[in-house]
Protein backbone atom coordinates (compact mmCIF):
# COMPACT_ATOMS: atom_id res chain seq x y z
CA UNK A 1 0.00 0.00 0.00
CA UNK A 2 1.30 3.45 -0.86
CA UNK A 3 0.36 5.83 1.94
CA UNK A 4 -0.82 9.37 1.35
CA UNK A 5 -0.61 11.05 4.72
CA UNK A 6 -3.34 13.55 5.48
CA UNK A 7 -3.44 15.43 8.75
CA UNK A 8 -6.78 17.08 8.92
CA UNK A 9 -7.62 19.90 11.28
CA UNK A 10 -10.01 22.47 9.86
CA UNK A 11 -8.69 25.06 7.40
CA UNK A 12 -5.86 25.54 4.93
CA UNK A 13 -3.65 22.94 3.27
CA UNK A 14 -0.04 22.26 2.32
CA UNK A 15 1.21 20.05 -0.48
CA UNK A 16 4.39 18.18 0.44
CA UNK A 17 5.30 16.33 -2.76
CA UNK A 18 4.48 13.37 -4.95
CA UNK A 19 5.34 10.52 -2.56
CA UNK A 20 3.10 11.81 0.16
CA UNK A 21 0.46 14.49 0.03
CA UNK A 22 -0.27 16.14 3.34
CA UNK A 23 -3.03 18.54 4.15
CA UNK A 24 -2.46 20.53 7.33
CA UNK A 25 -5.52 22.14 8.78
CA UNK A 26 -5.91 24.40 11.81
CA UNK A 27 -7.64 23.05 14.88
CA UNK A 28 -11.42 22.91 15.23
CA UNK A 29 -13.37 24.42 18.11
CA UNK A 30 -12.13 21.72 20.45
CA UNK A 31 -8.56 21.85 19.19
CA UNK A 32 -8.68 18.23 18.11
CA UNK A 33 -7.44 16.87 14.83
CA UNK A 34 -8.34 13.91 12.68
CA UNK A 35 -5.47 12.11 10.98
CA UNK A 36 -6.43 10.14 7.90
CA UNK A 37 -4.09 8.34 5.52
CA UNK A 38 -5.14 7.41 1.99
CA UNK A 39 -3.50 4.02 1.51
CA UNK A 40 -3.55 3.69 -2.26
CA UNK A 41 -3.18 0.02 -3.29
CA UNK A 42 -0.01 -0.70 -5.28
CA UNK A 43 -1.55 -3.85 -6.73
CA UNK A 44 -4.97 -4.57 -8.15
CA UNK A 45 -7.65 -5.18 -5.55
CA UNK A 46 -9.36 -8.50 -6.20
CA UNK A 47 -13.11 -8.89 -6.53
CA UNK A 48 -13.10 -10.89 -3.31
CA UNK A 49 -11.24 -8.18 -1.41
CA UNK A 50 -13.47 -5.51 -2.91
CA UNK A 51 -16.61 -7.35 -1.83
CA UNK A 52 -15.19 -7.81 1.66
CA UNK A 53 -14.54 -4.06 1.81
CA UNK A 54 -18.10 -3.41 0.66
CA UNK A 55 -19.48 -5.65 3.41
CA UNK A 56 -17.69 -3.52 5.98
CA UNK A 57 -18.86 -0.30 4.31
CA UNK A 58 -22.42 -1.61 4.52
CA UNK A 59 -22.09 -2.25 8.25
CA UNK A 60 -21.36 1.47 8.53
CA UNK A 61 -24.04 2.76 6.16
CA UNK A 62 -26.69 0.52 7.74
CA UNK A 63 -25.79 1.53 11.28
CA UNK A 64 -28.41 3.79 12.88
CA UNK A 65 -25.87 6.56 13.32
CA UNK A 66 -25.79 6.87 9.51
CA UNK A 67 -29.07 5.43 8.26
CA UNK A 68 -31.32 7.38 10.65
CA UNK A 69 -30.83 10.43 8.45
CA UNK A 70 -30.69 8.55 5.12
CA UNK A 71 -34.44 8.06 4.84
CA UNK A 72 -37.00 7.89 2.07
CA UNK A 73 -39.40 10.33 0.46
CA UNK A 74 -41.47 10.60 3.64
CA UNK A 75 -38.67 12.90 4.80
CA UNK A 76 -38.78 11.63 8.38
CA UNK A 77 -35.54 11.37 10.29
CA UNK A 78 -35.58 8.19 12.38
CA UNK A 79 -34.72 7.37 15.95
CA UNK A 80 -33.38 3.83 16.04
CA UNK A 81 -30.55 1.88 17.58
CA UNK A 82 -29.51 1.04 21.13
CA UNK A 83 -29.45 4.67 22.17
CA UNK A 84 -33.10 5.13 21.27
CA UNK A 85 -35.03 2.02 22.30
CA UNK A 86 -37.96 1.22 20.02
CA UNK A 87 -37.44 2.25 16.39
CA UNK A 88 -39.62 5.21 15.57
CA UNK A 89 -39.61 8.49 13.66
CA UNK A 90 -37.81 11.45 15.23
CA UNK A 91 -39.82 12.75 18.16
CA UNK A 92 -41.58 16.12 18.21
CA UNK A 93 -43.43 15.34 14.99
CA UNK A 94 -40.39 16.37 12.96
CA UNK A 95 -40.52 16.21 9.17
CA UNK A 96 -37.66 17.64 7.15
CA UNK A 97 -39.85 18.12 4.07
CA UNK A 98 -38.76 17.82 0.46
CA UNK A 99 -36.12 20.43 1.21
CA UNK A 100 -34.60 17.85 3.61
CA UNK A 101 -33.62 20.75 5.93
CA UNK A 102 -37.09 21.54 7.28
CA UNK A 103 -37.90 24.69 5.31
CA UNK A 104 -41.52 23.56 5.03
CA UNK A 105 -42.17 23.53 8.79
CA UNK A 106 -39.25 23.80 11.20
CA UNK A 107 -35.62 24.02 10.18
CA UNK A 108 -33.35 21.27 11.49
CA UNK A 109 -31.03 24.13 12.47
CA UNK A 110 -33.58 25.41 14.98
CA UNK A 111 -32.29 22.79 17.41
CA UNK A 112 -29.22 21.28 15.69
CA UNK A 113 -26.75 24.14 15.55
CA UNK A 114 -23.68 24.06 13.30
CA UNK A 115 -20.58 23.53 15.41
CA UNK A 116 -17.38 21.49 15.40
CA UNK A 117 -17.32 21.39 19.19
CA UNK A 118 -17.56 17.89 20.71
CA UNK A 119 -21.01 16.51 21.49
CA UNK A 120 -20.77 15.96 25.22
CA UNK A 121 -24.28 16.39 26.64
CA UNK A 122 -26.59 13.37 26.77
CA UNK A 123 -29.94 13.85 25.03
CA UNK A 124 -28.92 17.22 23.62
CA UNK A 125 -29.59 17.83 19.93
CA UNK A 126 -26.33 16.76 18.26
CA UNK A 127 -24.35 19.07 16.01
CA UNK A 128 -21.62 18.86 13.38
CA UNK A 129 -19.54 21.25 11.32
CA UNK A 130 -22.13 20.91 8.53
CA UNK A 131 -25.66 22.28 8.78
CA UNK A 132 -27.96 19.52 10.01
CA UNK A 133 -30.10 17.90 7.31
CA UNK A 134 -31.37 14.65 5.88
CA UNK A 135 -29.24 13.14 3.14
CA UNK A 136 -30.67 13.58 -0.37
CA UNK A 137 -33.64 11.28 -0.86
CA UNK A 138 -31.76 9.28 -3.52
CA UNK A 139 -29.37 8.17 -0.78
CA UNK A 140 -32.04 6.13 0.99
CA UNK A 141 -30.29 3.66 3.26
CA UNK A 142 -32.66 3.14 6.19
CA UNK A 143 -33.76 -0.50 6.22
CA UNK A 144 -32.31 -1.14 2.77
CA UNK A 145 -30.36 -4.26 1.76
CA UNK A 146 -26.66 -4.36 1.04
CA UNK A 147 -27.40 -4.89 -2.65
CA UNK A 148 -29.69 -1.88 -2.82
CA UNK A 149 -27.32 0.47 -1.02
CA UNK A 150 -24.37 -0.76 -3.07
CA UNK A 151 -26.22 -0.18 -6.34
CA UNK A 152 -27.04 3.36 -5.22
CA UNK A 153 -23.54 4.11 -3.97
CA UNK A 154 -21.88 3.26 -7.29
CA UNK A 155 -24.47 4.94 -9.50
CA UNK A 156 -23.43 8.54 -10.31
CA UNK A 157 -27.06 9.27 -11.12
CA UNK A 158 -27.93 8.55 -7.50
CA UNK A 159 -24.75 9.31 -5.54
CA UNK A 160 -24.31 12.98 -6.23
CA UNK A 161 -22.43 12.48 -9.50
CA UNK A 162 -19.42 10.92 -7.80
CA UNK A 163 -16.91 8.48 -9.24
CA UNK A 164 -14.66 6.33 -7.05
CA UNK A 165 -12.12 9.07 -6.40
CA UNK A 166 -14.94 11.44 -5.51
CA UNK A 167 -16.32 8.99 -2.96
CA UNK A 168 -12.91 8.79 -1.29
CA UNK A 169 -12.59 12.56 -1.39
CA UNK A 170 -16.05 12.85 0.14
CA UNK A 171 -14.79 11.12 3.28
CA UNK A 172 -11.67 13.29 3.44
CA UNK A 173 -13.67 16.48 2.98
CA UNK A 174 -16.08 15.37 5.66
CA UNK A 175 -13.20 15.03 8.11
CA UNK A 176 -11.92 18.48 7.15
CA UNK A 177 -15.16 20.15 8.19
CA UNK A 178 -16.12 17.60 10.87
CA UNK A 179 -19.37 16.77 9.17
CA UNK A 180 -21.70 13.79 9.41
CA UNK A 181 -19.36 10.86 8.66
CA UNK A 182 -16.90 12.18 11.21
CA UNK A 183 -19.69 12.60 13.75
CA UNK A 184 -20.96 9.08 13.05
CA UNK A 185 -17.74 7.59 14.35
CA UNK A 186 -17.68 9.89 17.38
CA UNK A 187 -21.26 10.94 18.08
CA UNK A 188 -20.84 11.58 21.79
CA UNK A 189 -23.72 12.04 24.19
CA UNK A 190 -23.90 8.33 24.97
CA UNK A 191 -24.84 7.42 21.41
CA UNK A 192 -23.42 4.23 19.90
CA UNK A 193 -20.90 5.11 17.18
CA UNK A 194 -20.80 3.55 13.74
CA UNK A 195 -18.67 0.37 13.74
CA UNK A 196 -14.91 0.61 13.24
CA UNK A 197 -12.96 3.79 12.75
CA UNK A 198 -13.04 6.52 10.15
CA UNK A 199 -9.59 5.40 8.96
CA UNK A 200 -10.87 1.85 8.47
CA UNK A 201 -13.90 3.22 6.63
CA UNK A 202 -11.62 5.27 4.37
CA UNK A 203 -9.40 2.21 3.77
CA UNK A 204 -12.48 0.21 2.80
CA UNK A 205 -13.71 2.93 0.44
CA UNK A 206 -10.28 3.12 -1.22
CA UNK A 207 -10.18 -0.67 -1.62
CA UNK A 208 -13.78 -0.94 -2.83
CA UNK A 209 -13.42 1.80 -5.41
CA UNK A 210 -10.04 0.41 -6.55
CA UNK A 211 -11.75 -2.94 -7.08
CA UNK A 212 -14.26 -1.31 -9.41
CA UNK A 213 -17.03 -0.84 -6.83
CA UNK A 214 -18.30 -4.42 -6.89
CA UNK A 215 -21.67 -5.25 -5.38
CA UNK A 216 -22.80 -8.56 -3.89
CA UNK A 217 -24.56 -9.52 -7.13
CA UNK A 218 -21.20 -9.32 -8.93
CA UNK A 219 -19.85 -12.10 -6.72
CA UNK A 220 -22.61 -14.57 -7.58
CA UNK B 1 -17.48 40.47 21.88
CA UNK B 2 -20.21 42.58 20.32
CA UNK B 3 -23.69 41.14 20.26
CA UNK B 4 -26.76 42.74 18.76
CA UNK B 5 -30.01 42.02 20.58
CA UNK B 6 -33.27 43.65 19.60
CA UNK B 7 -31.39 46.20 17.51
CA UNK B 8 -29.02 47.25 20.27
CA UNK B 9 -25.35 46.32 19.95
CA UNK B 10 -23.56 45.69 23.22
CA UNK B 11 -20.08 44.63 24.25
CA UNK B 12 -20.25 41.58 26.47
CA UNK B 13 -17.34 40.00 28.32
CA UNK B 14 -18.23 36.33 28.16
CA UNK B 15 -16.64 33.02 27.19
CA UNK B 16 -17.07 32.18 23.50
CA UNK B 17 -18.87 28.98 24.46
CA UNK B 18 -21.41 30.56 26.81
CA UNK B 19 -24.90 29.67 25.56
CA UNK B 20 -26.77 32.64 24.16
CA UNK B 21 -29.54 32.09 26.69
CA UNK B 22 -27.09 32.75 29.52
CA UNK B 23 -25.83 35.89 27.78
CA UNK B 24 -29.36 37.16 27.37
CA UNK B 25 -30.67 36.42 30.83
CA UNK B 26 -27.61 36.81 33.06
CA UNK B 27 -25.51 39.37 31.22
CA UNK B 28 -28.03 41.52 29.36
CA UNK B 29 -30.96 40.95 31.75
CA UNK B 30 -33.25 40.10 28.84
CA UNK B 31 -35.54 37.70 30.68
CA UNK B 32 -38.17 36.89 28.03
CA UNK B 33 -36.42 33.73 26.78
CA UNK B 34 -36.92 31.02 29.41
CA UNK B 35 -34.72 28.19 30.58
CA UNK B 36 -36.60 24.93 30.23
CA UNK B 37 -34.36 21.98 29.46
CA UNK B 38 -31.04 23.42 28.32
CA UNK B 39 -30.67 20.82 25.55
CA UNK B 40 -32.97 22.03 22.75
CA UNK B 41 -35.74 19.65 23.69
CA UNK B 42 -38.49 22.03 24.85
CA UNK B 43 -38.33 25.32 22.95
CA UNK B 44 -38.88 27.68 25.90
CA UNK B 45 -35.69 29.58 25.08
CA UNK B 46 -36.47 30.19 21.40
CA UNK B 47 -35.23 33.43 19.88
CA UNK B 48 -34.60 34.57 16.31
CA UNK B 49 -31.12 34.73 14.86
CA UNK B 50 -31.21 36.60 11.56
CA UNK B 51 -34.95 36.06 11.56
CA UNK B 52 -35.01 32.30 12.05
CA UNK B 53 -36.03 30.47 15.20
CA UNK B 54 -33.13 29.05 17.19
CA UNK B 55 -32.93 27.48 20.64
CA UNK B 56 -30.82 29.98 22.53
CA UNK B 57 -29.72 27.36 25.07
CA UNK B 58 -27.81 25.52 22.35
CA UNK B 59 -26.17 28.24 20.28
CA UNK B 60 -23.11 29.95 21.69
CA UNK B 61 -22.29 33.60 22.14
CA UNK B 62 -19.53 33.33 19.56
CA UNK B 63 -21.92 31.88 17.00
CA UNK B 64 -24.19 34.94 17.14
CA UNK B 65 -21.43 37.54 17.04
CA UNK B 66 -22.23 39.90 14.17
CA UNK B 67 -25.73 38.49 13.71
CA UNK B 68 -29.10 39.94 14.66
CA UNK B 69 -30.70 38.36 17.73
CA UNK B 70 -34.36 39.09 18.41
CA UNK B 71 -36.17 38.05 21.56
CA UNK B 72 -39.82 38.26 22.57
CA UNK B 73 -39.03 41.77 23.82
CA UNK B 74 -38.03 42.80 20.31
CA UNK B 75 -40.70 41.52 17.95
CA UNK B 76 -43.38 43.96 19.11
CA UNK B 77 -44.07 46.64 21.68
CA UNK B 78 -47.05 47.26 23.98
CA UNK B 79 -48.25 49.89 21.53
CA UNK B 80 -47.55 47.86 18.42
CA UNK B 81 -47.80 44.17 19.12
CA UNK B 82 -46.68 41.56 16.62
CA UNK B 83 -49.64 39.86 14.94
CA UNK B 84 -48.82 36.65 16.81
CA UNK B 85 -48.87 38.49 20.13
CA UNK B 86 -52.23 40.06 19.27
CA UNK B 87 -53.65 36.67 18.37
CA UNK B 88 -52.24 35.19 21.58
CA UNK B 89 -54.19 37.72 23.63
CA UNK B 90 -57.36 37.32 21.56
CA UNK B 91 -57.33 33.56 22.06
CA UNK B 92 -56.09 33.80 25.67
CA UNK B 93 -53.56 31.14 24.78
CA UNK B 94 -51.38 31.27 27.86
CA UNK B 95 -52.18 29.29 30.96
CA UNK B 96 -49.09 29.33 33.18
CA UNK B 97 -47.27 31.18 30.39
CA UNK B 98 -43.77 29.81 30.92
CA UNK B 99 -43.40 28.41 27.41
CA UNK B 100 -45.24 31.21 25.65
CA UNK B 101 -42.34 33.44 24.64
CA UNK B 102 -40.75 30.45 22.94
CA UNK B 103 -44.04 29.47 21.34
CA UNK B 104 -44.59 32.98 20.00
CA UNK B 105 -41.05 33.26 18.63
CA UNK B 106 -41.36 29.90 16.86
CA UNK B 107 -44.75 30.85 15.46
CA UNK B 108 -43.54 34.25 14.24
CA UNK B 109 -40.56 32.71 12.46
CA UNK B 110 -42.75 30.02 10.91
CA UNK B 111 -45.39 32.48 9.69
CA UNK B 112 -42.76 34.73 8.15
CA UNK B 113 -42.10 31.93 5.67
CA UNK B 114 -45.55 30.32 5.50
CA UNK B 115 -48.30 32.93 5.38
CA UNK B 116 -51.08 30.41 4.78
CA UNK B 117 -50.18 27.31 6.75
CA UNK B 118 -52.32 24.20 6.99
CA UNK B 119 -53.18 22.67 10.36
CA UNK B 120 -50.75 19.87 9.54
CA UNK B 121 -47.94 22.33 8.84
CA UNK B 122 -48.67 24.18 12.09
CA UNK B 123 -48.58 20.92 14.04
CA UNK B 124 -45.25 19.92 12.50
CA UNK B 125 -43.74 23.36 13.01
CA UNK B 126 -44.84 23.75 16.61
CA UNK B 127 -44.52 20.23 18.03
CA UNK B 128 -40.98 20.87 19.22
CA UNK B 129 -42.25 23.63 21.52
CA UNK B 130 -43.63 21.89 24.57
CA UNK B 131 -46.47 23.23 26.72
CA UNK B 132 -47.07 21.33 29.95
CA UNK B 133 -50.41 23.09 30.37
CA UNK B 134 -51.58 21.57 27.09
CA UNK B 135 -52.62 24.79 25.37
CA UNK B 136 -51.91 23.31 21.96
CA UNK B 137 -55.43 23.75 20.51
CA UNK B 138 -55.38 27.44 21.39
CA UNK B 139 -51.85 27.79 20.02
CA UNK B 140 -52.98 26.38 16.68
CA UNK B 141 -56.03 28.66 16.50
CA UNK B 142 -53.97 31.71 17.45
CA UNK B 143 -51.46 30.94 14.72
CA UNK B 144 -54.25 30.73 12.16
CA UNK B 145 -55.62 34.07 13.38
CA UNK B 146 -52.14 35.61 13.27
CA UNK B 147 -51.63 34.30 9.76
CA UNK B 148 -54.83 36.01 8.65
CA UNK B 149 -53.76 39.25 10.30
CA UNK B 150 -50.37 39.14 8.59
CA UNK B 151 -51.91 38.45 5.19
CA UNK B 152 -54.24 41.44 5.59
CA UNK B 153 -51.52 43.78 6.79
Amino acid sequence: MKPRSISIFAIGFLLLGAAGTAFSHGPGDDGSQIDLVVNTPEEDVTLEAGLAAWDRIYTVTSHPRCSNCHTDERNEPMWSGPSYGKTRPHGMNINAGDSRIGVETIFCSTCHVQSTAPNTVRHAAPHTGHPWMLAPVEFNWFGQTSETVCAQMRDPERNGGRNGDDLVEHIIHDAEIKAFITWGFNPGGGREPAPGTMQEHLDDMVAWTAAGMPCPVDGD
Amino acid sequence: MRITVNGVTTNVDVEDEMPLLWVLRDELKVKGPKYGCGIAQCGACTVHVDGLAVRSCSITAKQVEGRDVTTIEGIGSPDALHAVQEAWIEHQVAQCGYCQSGQIMSAASFLSMHPSPSDDQIDHAMSANLCRCGTYPRIREAIKTAAAKMREA
